[in-house]
C-alpha cells in the first residue's frame, strides 16, 4: 500500500490473551480509510478476536487481557481514559448470526440513536429511512416498520443489522465477522453490494470464512493463522503473487 | 410399560386435584353469594359474610409483592448481570436457596419478633407484608435469575455493540426479554402469600375490621378459614370462604398469563 492514504486504525504489536491462551501474537497492521480491508484464515486462526478487539467486545468475555495499542484516529483505544461507549458507537459490529433484537423494525433501527438522546419522532423517521436504504432494506420492509425485526429473513436480518449501524450518526467504522456465512448467495451479493457502496463513507473490516468474498470485495486483505498476521497487502497481490507460502496454500484451498 | 405407569401417575395427580377443587366447591359454593362477599363477618364469622377478609387477601399479597419484586429483581440483575460467578454469588445463592425451604412459621415468628414487636409495629398489613416478602424473595430471586440467564447473549453483545452501556443493555434488551420469567415468579410469590396462614396470623393478626392503613390489623382469608374451622365457628362459612379464595387464586393467574401473553404477542407480532 502507499503511504498516501489516511490510516483509520493504527494496530502496533497487539496481543489479546484469552485466560493462558495468547489467541493473538502481536499483531501490527494499518488499516486504511474508506477501503475494505478483507480479513482470511482458518478458524481459529485469531481474525475474530482481532475483529472485536477493534471496538473492545472482547471485554465482555472473562479472564481477557491485551497488550499493545490499537490506535483510532491516533487516540488508544485501549487507554484508560478512552470511553468505551463513544467507541462501539463509532466503530460498529455485524454479527455472524444475524440477530434482530425481539423489537419491531423500526425500534431495531433507532436503537443506536435512541441510546444517544434523539428524541423527536421525524429525526428518528428520518434516520430509520435513510438507514434503511444503506441497507438495501427499505423497499422490502417500508410498509412493515412496525412488524417484529425476528419475523424477517435471515438475509433481511442481517440487512437490519448494518442498517441499525448506519443509523448511528457516529459511525465511522464498520466491522463485520463473516456476515455471510449463513446466507444463501443472492442474500450474500445484496450485502456486498451495499459495501463497495457504503466504503465510500465508512472505512470497512470484514472477516470471512470465504476466501472468493474477500477476493471480490475486499481492497486489501489480510491473512491470519494461528493468531499471527502472516502477510498483507493489496487483494490482488495476495491472490495472485503472495510472498509467503502458506498465504499461496491457503488462497489456492490447498488447505484450511 | 413406562407410558403405562407414568400415565397412571398422571391420571392419579388429576384425578386427585379436580376431586379437592370438586370437594371444596360443591360444599362451599351454595355459600357464596353477593351479599356472603359484600358484607362484614357477625359473631366471629358465624353469620354474616367475609367482605374485610377479602379486602385483606388482596391487599396483603399486594404489598407483599410490591415490596419483593424490586428488590428480587434486583438481586437476581445484579447477580446475573454484575458479577462474575464467584465465592460470594455462590454464597448468596446457596443462602436463597436456604431461605427457600425454611417453613413458613419461622418466618411468621421472625416476623412477629422483628416486626411486630421490636419494631412495635403491632400486627398490621405491613408487619405481614414484610414478613410474605422475606418469604416469597427466594422464589422470586431464582425465577427471574433463570429468566434472565435464558436471553441470548447475542442480544447482549448486540446491545453494547451499539454503544449501549450495561444498565441500558439491562432495561432496553434483557428485562423486557426476562418478563415472563419474571411474571412467573411474581405469581408463584402473590399465590404462595394468599395461602399462606401460619405468617400471616402472627404479624398481620386476625382483625376482623375492615384496615383503613397499612397500619391496620388484618386477616386474610386463608386466617379467617382457618380460624372458622379450627375454633369449630362455622363450617358452612370456612367452606364457603375457601371456594372463594380458590377461584380468587384462579382469576389471578388467569389475569396474569393472559397479560404476559398479550405482552409476548405484541412483541413478535
Amino acid at each position: 500500500m502507499s503511504d498516501s492514504l489516511d490510516i483509520k486504525i493504527a494496530v502496533n504489536s497487539f496481543r489479546v490473551f484469552q485466560g493462558r491462551e495468547e489467541a493473538l501474537r502481536g499483531v501490527t497492521l494499518d488499516i486504511p480509510a474508506n477501503r475494505i480491508l478483507g480479513i482470511i484464515g482458518p478458524s481459529g486462526s485469531g481474525k475474530t478476536t482481532f475483529l472485536r478487539a477493534l471496538n473492545r467486545l472482547n471485554d465482555l468475555m472473562p479472564d481477557t487481557h491485551v497488550e499493545g495499542q490499537v490506535l483510532l484516529d491516533g487516540n488508544d483505544i485501549y487507554h484508560p481514559s478512552f470511553d468505551v461507549v463513544s467507541l462501539r458507537k463509532r466503530v460498529g459490529m455485524l454479527f455472524a448470526l444475524p440477530v434482530a433484537l425481539p423489537m419491531s423494525i423500526y425500534e431495531n433501527v433507532v436503537y443506536g440513536p435512541r441510546l444517544s438522546g434523539v428524541r423527536k419522532r421525524a429525526l428518528l423517521d428520518a434516520i430509520v429511512e435513510r438507514s434503511l436504504k444503506s441497507a438495501f432494506l427499505w423497499d422490502e420492509v417500508k410498509d412493515r416498520l412496525q412488524m417484529s425485526g425476528l419475523r424477517l429473513s435471515g438475509g433481511q436480518q442481517q440487512r437490519l443489522c448494518l442498517a441499525r449501524v448506519l443509523a448511528m450518526e457516529e459511525v465511522e467504522v464498520i466491522l463485520l465477522d463473516e456476515p455471510c456465512s449463513g446466507l444463501d448467495p443472492i442474500s450474500t451479493a445484496k450485502i456486498e453490494d451495499a459495501l463497495t457502496v457504503l466504503k465510500e463513507k465508512y472505512t470497512i473490516v470484514l472477516v470471512t470464512n470465504n476466501t472468493k468474498q474477500a477476493a471480490r470485495v475486499a481492497d486489501d486483505t489480510a491473512f491470519f493463522l494461528l493468531g499471527e498476521l502472516v502477510e498483507y497487502g493489496p487483494t490482488k497481490k495476495i491472490f495472485t503473487v503472495p510472498d509467503d507460502k502458506r498465504t499461496n496454500e491457503y488462497v489456492t484451498g490447498r488447505f484450511g | 410399560m413406562a407410558v403405562t405407569v407414568l400415565g397412571a401417575a398422571t391420571l392419579l395427580t388429576v384425578v386427585v386435584l379436580v376431586f379437592i377443587i370438586a370437594f371444596v366447591l360443591v360444599k362451599g359454593l351454595p355459600g357464596v353469594t353477593w351479599e356472603f362477599l359484600s358484607s362484614a363477618p357477625k359473631d366471629m364469622g358465624k353469620a354474616g359474610g367475609i367482605f374485610p377478609t377479602l379486602v385483606g387477601t388482596v391487599l396483603l399479597p399486594l404489598l407483599a409483592i410490591a415490596i419483593a419484586l424490586p428488590l428480587g429483581v434486583g438481586t437476581a440483575v445484579y447477580l446475573t448481570e454484575y458479577t462474575r460467578e464467584n465465592q460470594l454469588t455462590r454464597a448468596l445463592r446457596f443462602g436463597t436457596d436456604c431461605l427457600a425451604g425454611i417453613p413458613s412459621i419461622i418466618f411468621g415468628l421472625f416476623g412477629f419478633i422483628f416486626f411486630v414487636v421490636m419494631l412495635k409495629m403491632g400486627w398490621c398489613l405491613l408487619s405481614g407484608a414484610l414478613t410474605l416478602a422475606i418469604m416469597v424473595l427466594p422464589t422470586i430471586i431464582r425465577t427471574s435469575e433463570e429468566a434472565i440467564r435464558s436471553v441470548p447473549n447475542a442480544y447482549r453483545e448486540v446491545s453494547f455493540s451499539l454503544g449501549a452501556t450495561r444498565w441500558e443493555t439491562v432495561l432496553k434488551v434483557v428485562l423486557p426479554n426476562a418478563l415472563p420469567g419474571i411474571v412467573t415468579g411474581m405469581i408463584l410469590g402473590i399465590g404462595r402469600s394468599i395461602g399462606e396462614t401460619a405468617a400471616v396470623i402472627f404479624t398481620a393478626g386476625s382483625s376482623l375490621r375492615m384496615p383503613m392503613s397499612v397500619f391496620d390489623s388484618v386477616r386474610t382469608m386463608s386466617v379467617h378459614f382457618y380460624i372458622l374451622a379450627r375454633e369449630g365457628i362455622s363450617n358452612e362459612n370456612a367452606y364457603a370462604t375457601a371456594a372463594v379464595l380458590i377461584i380468587s387464586v384462579l382469576l389471578i393467574n388467569l389475569v396474569a398469563y393472559s397479560m404476559m401473553h398479550r405482552f409476548i404477542a405484541k412483541r413478535s407480532k
